[in-house]
């Protein structure tokens, strides 16, 4: 039987020319406008190119980000490939939210697998990652799912940006300013630790977007994080080094793999005057919970129970073993004034309004930082709070809304800026900016990565072998050196290179070149006919021409 | 009195269809107003009590029959984006608009007014071969490019003036009038101001001298003439006065446009308006903020329509009398 099979095989091969299913269809890239991300719409163009060599018809599909997230996010069967990115957030930097929210399966209906990847035995291990507390175990793990995303090729990588960031030496301390690992020096440990050298002691920065809410309840834009980090305090933080450290909490102890006691610090107060008490710690993670601010749940419902020891220790109880709990949920959650929270989210309940649409006039938290003044589209000031265990050395840290990336040069030449802590520009204009000028300028790889993301639903793009084909055949020297202006790193693992603990070091010599995608595309029964690429024998189209 | 009462029915009738439009035309737009705030960590149920929370859920007529009641109370909703009341949103930013487009107004047909007569009297004149292609040019330059023209030259390179924003960092005050009548936000006015002056002087210059060459045809200034009055008080006295009621239409709507038409000027430098939050409030789906920014305006410029109705009938009589 067998030998008469491969007798049919041999004869089919020998007849050459007609074995090949269906052309493959025009396939469309969806991407961001030029105006608006120069980077990707570059990238994407020069992708677009050299999936045109392999003989695919290729039609890039412009829009803004807002009608392109409608259709990418919300109507998940209809496109074929888009330019997209995950950017970095201090909390991103424990591998659990990428490695899992992105590639589970659980997610690919509504959540964060929004290219429909579906692969038990990846599954498995990233499941397997987020309940292994031993840290060389779960490395192992995490090196596995990247070599998992590796063979698959999942999405396309294609650059690990760097994020470029600048400030004033003639009035910061150079020696003062942090370098977060994956972050930048825009930071909070920048904001806390920067020291003024003259008597400039206002730490002037510049966001090229606005502010949308100051809330501690509310995940909301990217900018107005920077300010939630400094009004309100959390039990640990994410230090410069991307792990997590003790913060509002003076230490903390597992008793066991689903156990841990946190001791508060002492002589804490609130912006108000009040002392931070357990309740309070206690009260902020019920908040969390409590069906008011939908956006933070996730990040507390590892907690089963929490528990008052004493004046100054908090022991939480997790359902089950969580990898990742001192940086997602302890190094996560805002601490709160119960006294006033409370009356406001009673208030909030029952009501259709939840607290992500609670605005505070003045926001109380306990942080290095006291909110002073918010004026939308102008600026939000905020105070150095000098009864904080960590007191900031500058006076004020006064955030400007500037929407023209011009000016925003010509302000930091001049020195109306201090900090620039926004720039969607060209690094090479910056660069020449800050020559002949007190002006640092500091490049640091970001957590985030950009890729092009294939629509696993719509065939060809179910095929691994076809996906790889694709992936070789982009040039990401190229795209550094046109698009980038190599202000980034070639990527090939959704975690970024600058998590050096957990990033995958044997993933990066993916090996690319138009030859070889050509040849992995021939192994896989693709046939080139007139220049048209065509699917392997028997296969049809089934989305159109 | 019959007059003003039809008059005021027909603006009312006016901002009902501006609504209405506006109601119309962001729901019909693609996009999803749910894009603007997709979180990692949304999930299905979180996105369906999102829509139910803007009301996004229900069928179109009862959204359109809550949005006018609502209307009618002077409520304009909740922004989705910044979940806080359009009102206020819109009030924060409204009085910077008002002062950077009054200013600006009042210096470009002040400048233009008094071009506009100086040029008719010397038509024909190489001043006159010099100055209209001149004026031409401003109009059709870009204001984008007059802008950083400006904030190149005065600010980046001078420093005379600061490069954006409308108060100097951090800057305090007592009150909001304590604040437009500061220096430092006098300072900051400037360029702007400015900047909009410059690219909207040409209406009334031209507007004027070809007014002003009009009269100078007319009968009485013959008349005027031949009683041997100096060209100057022919010029000024008489022919002015009646030129310049065109004029005053244009002023009294150019203010109803300028107010939501300096998007541009206002992200130049970074002057914080109605134009940015709107522009803002379009691209991310925000319709409350959008429709109310936007009725807001037509709200202005159909008041300044009837007050310039109501100025022309008072200035010449004529116009009432032929009704």
């Amino acid at each position: 039987m067998r030998r008469i099979v491969g007798l049919t095989l041999v004869v089919l091969l020998a007849c050459g020319a007609v074995a090949q299913g269906d052309p493959v269809r025009t396939i469309t890239v969806l991407s961001q406008p030029q105006a608006a991300a120069p980077y990707e719409y570059q990238s994407i163009q020069l992708v677009a190119n050299a999936w045109r060599q392999l003989g695919i018809d290729v039609e890039i599909q412009v829009s803004p980000w807002e009608q392109l997230s409608d259709i990418v996010w919300f109507n998940r069967q209809t496109w074929d490939a888009t330019g997209w990115q995950m950017v970095g957030r201090p909390e991103r930097s424990d591998p659990d939210e990428i490695v899992f929210n992105l590639f589970h399966s659980s997610t690919a209906e509504a959540g964060f697998n929004f290219v429909g990847y579906n692969n038990p035995a990846y599954d498995a291990v990233a499941e397997a990652q987020r309940v292994a507390t031993d840290l060389d175990e779960r490395q192992r793990l995490i090196y596995e799912a990247q070599a998992i995303i590796d063979q698959d090729q999942v999405y396309a990588f294609l650059v690990y940006p760097e994020s470029i960031y600048a400030y004033r030496s003639d009035v910061w301390n150079p020696d003062s300013i942090v370098e977060q690992s994956g972050i930048g020096i825009k930071n909070t440990w920048t904001f806390i630790e920067a020291e003024p050298i003259g008597s400039q002691r206002d730490m002037v920065l510049n966001s090229n977007f606005v502010v949308q809410a100051i809330n501690p309840l509310y995940i909301s834009g990217s900018v107005d994080s920077w300010i939630t980090e400094l009004v309100w305090d959390r039990l640990l933080r994410v230090g410069p080094d991307g792990l997590p450290v003790p913060w509002s909490a003076e230490s903390y102890e597992w008793i066991d793999d689903v156990t841990i006691d946190v001791v508060l610090r002492a002589g804490m107060t609130w912006h108000d005057g009040e002392p931070v008490t357990v309740e309070d710690v206690v009260f902020s993670f019920e908040a969390a919970g409590g069906g008011e601010a939908p956006m933070y749940t996730p990040f507390v419902s590892a907690i089963a129970d929490i528990e008052i020891r004493d004046e100054r220790t908090v022991r939480f109880t997790l359902t089950r073993p969580q990898a990742a709990f001192l940086t997602a949920s302890l190094a996560k959650i805002n601490l709160i004034p119960r006294h006033i929270w409370e009356p406001v989210l009673t208030d909030l309940q029952g009501q259709p309004e939840n607290a992500e649409s609670y605005q505070e006039d003045v926001p109380v938290g306990s942080g290095p930082f006291t909110f002073v003044r918010w004026r939308a589209s102008e600026e939000v000031v905020l105070a150095a709070n000098p009864n904080h265990w960590a007191a900031p050395k500058m006076d004020r840290w006064i955030l400007r809304m500037i929407p023209n990336v011009e000016a925003t040069l010509g302000a930091l030449r001049s020195g109306e800026l201090n900090f620039l802590a926004a720039y969607p520009g060209d690094p090479a204009v910056l660069a020449a900016t800050a020559r002949g000028n007190p002006i640092e300028v500091v490049a640091s790889t970001d957590i985030g990565f950009r890729f092009v993301a294939f629509n696993h639903r719509r065939p060809p793009f179910d095929d691994a072998a076809f996906r790889r084909a694709l992936s070789q055949a982009i040039n990401r020297d190229l795209i550094i050196d046109a698009a980038y202006n190599d202000f980034a790193t070639a990527a090939n693992s959704p975690v970024s290179i600058a998590l050096e603990f957990w990033n995958n070091p044997d993933v990066a010599g993916f090996e690319t070149g138009m030859d070889l995608a050509r040849q992995t595309l021939a192994d896989a029964g693709y046939v080139l006919v007139d220049g048209r690429l065509h699917y392997p024998t028997g296969v049809s189209e089934t989305l159109g021409r | 009195m019959r007059r003003l009462g039809s008059r005021l029915a027909q603006m009312v009738f006016v901002l009902w269809a501006v609504a209405t439009i506006l109601f119309l035309i962001f729901r019909l737009m693609p996009g999803n107003p749910l894009a603007a705030y997709i979180d990692p960590n949304f999930t299905v149920e979180q996105q369906r009590e999102l829509m139910q929370r803007f009301g996004l859920d229900r069928p179109l007529h009862e959204q359109y029959v809550l949005y006018l009641g609502n209307l009618l109370r002077g409520d304009l909703g909740d922004s989705f984006f910044y979940r806080a009341p359009v009102t206020k949103l819109i009030w924060e930013v409204f009085p910077n608009t008002i002062a950077l487009t009054l200013f600006a107004l009042l210096i470009a047909y002040t400048v233009g007014t008094l071009g506009g007569i100086v040029l008719a009297w010397l038509r024909g004149t190489w001043v006159e071969g010099v100055t209209i292609p001149l004026v031409l040019t401003t109009r059709a330059a870009p204001e984008f490019w007059l802008g950083m023209l400006l904030l190149a030259v005065f600010s980046f390179n001078l420093g005379w003036f600061p490069s954006g924003g409308a108060n100097s960092a951090g800057a305090s005050f007592d009150s909001e009038l304590a604040r437009f009548l500061s220096l430092d936000f006098l300072r900051h006015l400037f360029l702007p101001a400015t900047a909009l002056a410059i690219y909207l002087h040409g209406l009334p210059l031209l507007l004027m001298r070809s007014n002003m060459l009009d009269v100078l045809q007319e009968d009485f200034v013959t008349m005027a003439k031949m009683k041997g009055l100096s060209h100057w008080t022919i010029l000024v006295r008489h022919a002015a006065r009646n030129a310049l009621l065109p004029v005053v239409t244009a002023f009294a709507v150019g203010i109803g446009y300028s107010i939501g038409g300096n998007v541009v000027i206002e992200t130049v430098f970074s002057w914080p308006g109605l134009g940015r939050l709107l522009v803002r409030a379009v691209s991310a789906s925000d319709y409350p903020l959008a429709q109310g920014a936007f009725l807001v305006i037509a709200a202005v410029i159909v008041v300044m329509n009837f007050i310039a109705d109501m100025l022309y009938s008072t200035l010449d009589p004529r116009v009432a009398h032929e009704r």
